[in-house]
């Protein structure tokens, strides 16, 4: 077999600190590479490389030698890159947010009516809408996607804007090397593996993949061979046959993760909060008819398959989408979502989009921290008028929130540091303790270690963990990670269709979720 | 602020200013009188750059909408005017009928800013724009009685230019003004300015202040901690505007006039250019950028007056100004345009 792609010696370094050094990789045609490293080992730095990043020439470039197809090729940008032959899925969306699916799908590649191009050229002529649309909808129902493709991204769920992301890809049919940024990483699980099995057939047509993610099964799953960065170095290759999920991690991050897990108990005295035909309008994500009782002291996990309404609930209490039905919290039924009144009354919410929703960027870790206790609850008031004028009383504050960053091993150089500046477990850490400072006696968490790396993740589970125990806060956890929920839960409802589909113990098999997951008739995972 | 870095803005305009002092005094001009205009001038527009600071911080962008408030200002001067207030006295009562003017219009403001939401600097040009001809009728119809105010003719109507000199006229340009050789130093004017700089930087360490650089920076997550979107954003553009009307006041008892009709709209240009040259970027902005933002351009406007009577044609002092400051609102806007690319 030929290789399609050959680095030999590529070093790269950022204003003098080195972010690749000396790496020696080489991909056939139709092979399945895994490239895994920890947040900052240089994977993304290697993807911007190779697609032609404008950000690579701009810091002064890279050393050593890039072949594709035989050829030495230095990419300057991303065109080039896309006309010789590669794709690259982002990891964060490079999709035009007020243009529909089937546009975004086909930008660059439409359908052009024949009588118009051979009157105006192909730049000029009319784009064929049926025929893009048509073309889009078939790429989209290969992936198990059933949308309508005049929707806006805008409108689309995080887990939509991926897929569309990946038709955009394979759609093309000059498709030589594609490289994928952590695909899976804002995709729930199963939705995940639908993706690796066209993946598959995509290597069957000689087409190189370059598979970058953070979970080791999937890599373990799909790839042909992996190859592991750490600190920019390349540090161990293996073949399919000698990969272990265990020599993996520890080659990625040099020692072995201890896995967050919750003893198991019974709970069933009373309910803290009771939904009765509960519905919430979100886009892509909508509860359509919600029925659940959640016990005083649990921590509930909720999953379903993307577009099913895992995520609507958090928004929906705190007033960000329309709702409707009935919500008992503590014998008071809530008729309007009113987030400073909920907040007051015990309630808070971690949502899944950290970075948009869940930190003020140019903050101070400490000024996030107190932000809600402050603004809602008076906390941290110097003054002797109530809540006017309102300062801050620093002394005070500046003592909790070291106390925070202490318990909670919140990596900062100080309190007044940016929150922006921070990794993604930090940042979560920073969420978490602010959410503390209000003290909730029901907390609702989405996606609690989405974007975060291994070690960080079983940091964040524990920490929940260990806030329900200390603190009987009943918490309610939204995620696609169903073994993450199955460790740490007490029940995990499974939705479907915006309704609760079953209730199952973290005890069952995954059989058992995977036909809930799918309303039964699903398929389960062994097919795989 | 420990960690401030001085913006490109700042730095090309200082070293421009710097080649100015240096043309000034190698022509023997009167360096000491420049800086002591400086001083007048600085807090004679800086009122109103301060007034653009609340709306910044909330994120409803540059305040076209300027000539709002300052019309409110202008209400206040009149009112006063009209009842022969004069002096410090006078001045204080102009004041408080623009907080009461600049109350009702910021709030109405604020009504229409929040409908559109995301678009309000384009929203505040033609805001600024269709409200002056409203106001042009209503000077021409409003009943005041002092014949100072009126068209000596017929005895109708506001002048477009109404003299301070028998009411207000420099009250804190004159106020404890201390010399030093040739250095004069207007303390109450300063000591006005600093009271407005002092209450912004209150304000933002309130809880309400808090509020809103958070609805400024990160407004979903604002709404999600349980933070009245609206009602924040109104508190802010009715400071705003309270503020633009006392900058007015100031700036009419340092010119010696209240200027009504279209003189309100060609204050707008000059305080965005202002703020832009002290390194704001449409975002939260510090109040150091505002008073460093206007000391430079109004020195730059005071130096190159003269300095371009001596090398260049009288006439061309106006174009050059003009060019001045809406080159420096293009420069200023590319800079952005580019750091926002960038991030």
């Amino acid at each position: 077999m030929t290789n399609l792609l050959e680095i030999k010696h590529l070093s790269k370094s950022y204003n003098g600190i080195p972010a690749l050094r000396d790496i020696n990789l080489s991909i056939p045609a139709g092979e399945i590479h895994g490239l895994i490293g920890a947040n900052g080992s240089g994977k993304t730095t290697l993807m911007n490389i190779l697609f032609g990043n404008p950000v690579i020439e701009a810091t002064g470039g890279y050393e050593g030698e890039i072949y594709f197809n035989g050829q030495k090729t230095v990419f300057k940008n991303c065109g080039q890159a896309i006309k010789q032959g590669i794709g690259m899925i982002h990891q964060e969306f490079a999709l035009i947010p007020d243009m529909t699916v089937a546009e975004n799908i086909k930008l660059g590649r439409e359908n052009t009516v024949d009588f118009a191009r051979r009157l105006f050229g192909p730049s000029f002529s009319f784009v064929d809408r049926k025929r893009d649309d048509a073309g889009a909808r078939r790429t989209l129902s290969k992936l198990g996607i059933d949308i309508d493709v005049g929707l806006k991204i805008v409108d689309l769920t995080s887990n939509l804007k991926q897929f569309v992301e990946i038709a955009r890809e394979i759609d093309r049919s000059d498709l030589q090397l594609l490289i994928l940024d952590e695909p899976t990483a804002v995709l729930s699980s199963s939705d995940g593996w639908q993706l690796i099995q066209i993946l598959k057939e995509m290597s069957a047509r000689d087409i190189a993949i370059l598979f970058i993610s953070h979970r080791l099964e999937e890599i373990q799953q799909v790839c042909d061979r992996v190859s592991v960065l750490r600190d920019g170095r390349l540090v161990a290759q293996y073949d399919k046959k000698d990969v272990s999920i265990n020599r993996l991690a520890r080659d990625m991050i040099g020692h072995l993760v201890e896995k967050a897990s919750a003893d198991k108990r019974d709970i069933a005295n009373r309910p803290i909060i009771t939904f009765k035909g509960f519905a919430v309008d979100m886009p892509g994500e909508a509860i359509r008819g919600l029925d659940l009782e959640v016990y005083e002291g649990e921590i509930l996990g909720i999953t379903s398959l993307s577009g099913h309404g895992k995520l609507a609930l958090g928004y929906g209490m705190m007033g960000m989408y329309p709702v409707e039905g009935e919500v008992v919290y503590r014998n008071q039924r809530l008729s309007r979502m009113d987030a400073r009144w909920n907040i007051m009354n015990g309630m808070y919410f971690l949502p899944d989009d950290r970075r948009e929703l869940g930190i003020i960027a140019d903050q101070s870790v400490e000024d996030n921290i107190i932000f809600t206790g402050n603004q809602v609850k008076n906390m941290f008031m110097t003054g002797f008028l109530g809540s006017f004028p309102g300062f801050v009383d620093r002394a005070q504050s500046r003592w909790y929130v070291n106390k925070m960053i202490e318990d909670f091993d919140i990596k900062c150089r100080s309190p007044k540091q940016k929150v922006k500046e921070l990794s993604g477990g930090n940042q979560q850490k920073v969420c978490i303790a602010r959410a503390l400072t209000v003290d909730p006696a029901l907390l609702f968490v989405a996606e609690p270690t989405r974007g975060i790396d291994i070690a960080a993740k079983e940091k964040i589970l524990n920490m929940l963990i260990q806030i329900n125990r200390s603190r009987n806060t009943t918490i309610i956890i939204m995620s696609s990670e169903l073994d993450e929920l199955k460790r740490v839960c007490d029940r995990i409802a499974v939705m479907v269709q915006g309704k609760v589909f079953k209730i199952l113990s973290p005890h069952a098999s995954d059989v058992d979720f995977a036909l809930a997951l799918s309303g039964e008739e699903g398929m389960p995972y062994e097919q795989l | 602020m420990s960690s401030y870095k001085l913006k490109p803005p700042q730095i090309i305009i200082s070293l421009f200013l710097l080649l100015l002092v240096i043309m000034a005094a190698s022509m023997q001009m009167d360096l000491i009188g420049f800086f002591n205009q400086s001083i007048v001038k600085l807090v004679m527009n800086g009122v109103l750059v301060l007034s653009l600071i609340p709306m910044l911080n909330v994120g409803a962008g540059m305040n076209f909408g300027l000539p709002v408030g300052i019309v409110g200002g202008l209400l206040g001067m009149c009112l006063a005017v009209n009842f022969r207030l004069t002096g410090i006295h006078g001045f204080g009562m102009a004041l408080l009928f623009s907080l009461l003017f600049c109350m009702l219009l910021g709030w109405i403001y604020g009504l229409i800013l929040n409908r559109v939401k995301g678009r309000e600097e384009i929203a505040g040009i033609f805001i600024g724009y269709s409200f002056i001809p409203l106001m042009n009728y209503a000077w021409t119809l409003l009943p005041f009685t002092n014949r100072e105010m009126l068209y000596p003719i017929g005895g109708q109507g506001l002048r477009p230019r109404i003299s301070l000199e028998n009411y207000f006229n420099h009250v804190l340009d004159d106020l404890g003004v201390i010399t030093v050789g040739a250095v004069e130093i207007p303390c109450g004017l300063l000591a006005f300015y600093a009271l407005i700089a002092v209450f912004l930087y209150l304000f933002f360490a309130t809880k309400a202040g808090r509020a809103a650089i958070a609805v400024g920076e990160n407004e979903s997550f604002a709404r999600l901690s349980g933070i009245n979107i609206e009602k924040t954003r109104m508190i802010a553009i009715v400071i705003s505007t309270i503020i633009a009307g006392f900058g007015i006041c100031v700036y009419a008892q340092s010119y010696g006039f209240i200027q009504l009709y279209d003189e309100p709209l060609s204050l707008t240009f000059p305080a965005i250019a202002a703020i832009l040259i002290g390194g704001s970027t449409g975002k939260k902005t510090y109040i150091f950028e505002a008073v460093l933002g206007t000391y430079l351009l109004q020195s730059i406007y005071l130096l190159t007056v003269p300095i371009a009577n001596a090398i260049l044609v009288p006439e061309l002092t106006e174009i050059i100004r003009t060019m001045i400051t809406y080159g420096i609102i293009l420069y200023a806007l590319l800079i952005r345009e580019r750091r926002g690319a960038e991030r």
